[in-house]
């Protein structure tokens, strides 16, 4: 039988417990703040079918003791009516699939401890709203109504996640990519914290460099008193780290010092989402940051100029995607600090050009045959603004999508384009200049500078192009090849 | 001045030619007459006849139309509109949906490899595979353009259209899947969904923010 509590079983293997729980894992081992977690291993799914679908004596025992576990970490009770406890309980294969359980967050609560919840938030809508979300996620997951009692909850929602296992679209899923079906899933139960609580709360995300400019500071978002959704929905305007540093220097230098470490752990730039709750840091996820190509570039080179990592290993960090693009003209990483956004919408057909915003097709025309750059500014395309596409140095559309006619027509020319910016947002700028990102999807205020990279003379491309002279692997990496077609 | 079926069939040839000119934008007669299905000698006929009413201009070889051959055209298409059966038309629309999807779908892919990536057409096996595509989705597609004919006699000229683009594609001539201002496949397409649009009495906006004139 496999219960693990996470942080004390180093050497639990990713098959047995699971991608989360090994993410977890790691971060407990190293020693870093992650809300307390147990995990039930994939043999226990095995066992659980073994059992027709019931999960062991044993098995029970060891979710309250696990329980208890979370409790004694955090001061906190399950089911509780006041200070509550409330966990989430989530699937773990090794790799994910369609058609099983994904998530239960918030589970524990009921009408009492609904009541607990408003009282130590001062907040009703948060409190109800939490009520709300959880069943309605149980009962889409579970397929009945949660039970007013938490154990029960916690029971029927771990049985649910072994059960998924089997559902007919996983099962299909894994007929399809020749997966087989023995192996089972994990369940985690990792206990809530909350960025709500009181004024020395809040939540937050932290890149570990700036994955846009390139910058090699930390960049990121801290809202006080928030909870982690309210930043993801963009539903508040989050602050900047630096009022993090002021309210709770001693938090922001922790997080600082857990970023530093998880960057040379993982040896890449990071994505991290945190929570602060009364004073307390927890760290809730990190991952590799996405990032643009001109980051990808610069990043690869900072980190072995560190020493993070080896030249072999700064090669790796740049995909071939990444350098073909940071070979075509692209925004200088800087110019977009202190840009205004005009609009955004979605990529159509790559590529970044500045120029003056017209509103008909005509316009275009005569504009062009004065040698001005035109940016073509539409509601949607008529079929007669063909020409004026052809004209244009870019196209950008309120309504349509990246399979619509200007899509298709703009990619035809080769013309930059960004679709479906939405109804009103772009025949006012019609008479201005502006810079259209469309690799990025965006709108810029004013002629911003774009970059075109020689291997030549770019000092980032320089050092890349000498890695890869030097390695073993030269002439077969991909980069080289892409490289030598540049100019 | 004719009468009858004949007067018929000249106002049905003239709508087929400002209709025409309204899409391409301006188009040399030739191009006219191998869009608007118009035998040559007639476009001249046509043109000359436009132009001295100043419903087009010449410019050189190109020929455009004037906001005067724009309001012939509208009260045309909607004479047109009035005589058509229009359940039959809505369930043809309806139908059209679905072609409609696919053949978006199947010109992206062409064009890209997925959202960041243009297609730089190195991989021969990944192209066929969508000429593939577009000769089956003509196949199926070609049942619903006898049912328009059926319907509306004018737009029975659209089946040789595609059909010569699709000859074309498969010959090597790849240009004809996607091609603006050429009569590629997707141009002649986005040309008649213009027509469907016109002789429903909707509009482009509109069907483009339900997602389907896109």
């Amino acid at each position: 039988m496999t219960v693990l509590r996470l942080g004390q079983c180093p050497d639990a293997e990713r098959e047995l417990i699971g991608g989360k729980a090994f993410s977890i894992n790691s971060m407990l081992t190293l020693g870093l703040p992650v809300p307390p977690a147990f995990v039930l291993g994939t043999d226990e799914c095995a066992r659980y079918y073994a059992s027709d679908r019931k999960l062991a004596d044993d098995v029970l025992t060891e979710l309250r003791r696990g329980i208890e576990s979370l409790e004694s970490t955090l001061g906190r009770t399950f089911g509780a009516a006041q200070k509550p406890l409330l966990v989430s309980v989530r699937s773990g294969a090794p790799r994910s699939m369609p058609g099983m359980m994904d998530t239960v967050l918030n589970l524990g609560i009921n009408d009492a401890v609904e009541a607990a919840l408003r009282d130590e938030t001062a907040d009703s809508d948060y409190a109800a709203d939490t009520h709300r979300r959880f069943k309605e996620q149980f009962r889409k997951v579970v397929g009945s109504d949660p039970s007013p009692e938490p154990w029960e909850q916690l029971e029927a929602a771990v049985a649910a996640v072994f059960n998924s296992w089997h559902s007919p679209r996983a099962v299909a899923y894994r007929r399809h990519h020749g997966i087989s079906d023995d192996g089972g899933t994990a369940v985690t139960v990792q206990a809530m914290v909350f960025g709500n609580l009181d004024d020395h709360s809040g939540t937050g995300v932290l890149f570990t460099r700036d994955p846009v400019t390139a910058q090699s500071a930390p960049f990121g978002e801290w809202l006080p008193k928030g909870q982690g959704e309210d930043v993801v929905s963009g539903r508040c305007t989050p602050l900047t780290l630096g009022h993090l540093a002021e309210s709770m220097p001693e938090v922001h230098k922790q997080l600082m010092e857990s970023a530093d470490l998880l960057e040379r752990t993982f040896r890449d730039v990071q994505d991290i989402e945190f929570t602060v709750e009364s004073g307390h840091l927890w760290l809730l996820q990190t991952r590799s940051a996405k990032r643009s190509a001109s980051a990808a570039v610069h990043h690869a080179v900072t980190f072995e100029k560190e020493g993070i990592v080896t030249p072999e290993g700064a090669l790796s960090m740049i995909s071939p995607e990444q350098l073909s693009a940071f070979l075509r003209p692209h925004l200088a990483p800087t110019a977009r600090i202190g840009a205004t956004l005009l609009a955004r919408g979605e990529v159509a057909c790559p590529g970044v050009v500045t120029g003056l915003v017209v509103g008909t097709a005509d316009e275009a025309e005569e504009m062009a045959e004065q040698g001005i750059d035109v940016i073509l500014a539409r509601p949607t395309t008529d079929p007669d603004d063909v020409h004026g596409i052809l004209a244009a140095k870019a196209i950008i559309t309120e309504i349509g999508g990246a399979t619509s006619h200007a899509a298709v027509v703009s990619r035809e020319f080769n013309r930059a384009c960004v679709v479906g910016c939405g109804e009103g947002s772009l025949m006012s700028l019609v008479g201005k200049n502006v810079t259209v990102d469309a690799s990025a999807g965006e709108i810029f205020d004013g002629v911003l500078e774009v970059e075109i990279p020689s291997k030549d003379t770019h000092p980032d491309l320089r050092v890349v192009t000498e890695w890869l002279a030097a390695s073993a692997t030269g002439c077969d990496n991909p980069l080289n090849k892409i490289l030598a077609a540049a100019h | 001045m004719s009468t009858g079926s004949s007067h018929h069939e000249d106002t049905s040839q003239e709508l087929s030619l400002l209709q025409t000119l309204r899409l391409k934008g301006r188009a040399t007669q030739d191009a006219l007459a191998s869009a608007a299905g118009i035998d040559d000698a007639t476009v001249e006929r046509l043109v000359d006849r436009a132009v001295e009413a100043e419903r087009c201009t010449r410019t050189g070889q190109f020929v455009k139309l004037s906001a005067s051959g724009k309001e012939r055209l509208a009260e045309l298409t909607a004479a047109e509109r009035a005589s058509v059966d229009h359940a039959g038309l809505e369930s043809l629309y309806e139908q059209f949906d679905s072609y409609n999807n696919d053949l978006k779908a199947l010109v992206t892919d062409w064009q890209m490899k997925d959202g960041a990536t243009p297609n730089d057409h190195a991989d021969a096996a990944y192209d066929e595979e969508i000429v593939r595509r577009l000769s089956e989705l003509h196949e199926s597609f070609l049942p619903w353009l006898g049912k328009l004919a059926v319907l509306n006699k004018r737009l029975a000229h659209y089946t040789a259209r595609f059909d010569t683009a699709v000859d074309k594609v498969n010959s090597g001539d790849h240009s004809f899947i996607a091609r603006p201002i050429a009569d590629s496949y997707h141009t002649v397409w986005f040309e008649l969904h213009e027509e469907l649009i016109g002789l429903l009495g909707r509009d482009r906006a509109s069907e483009a923010a339900a997602g389907r004139a896109v």
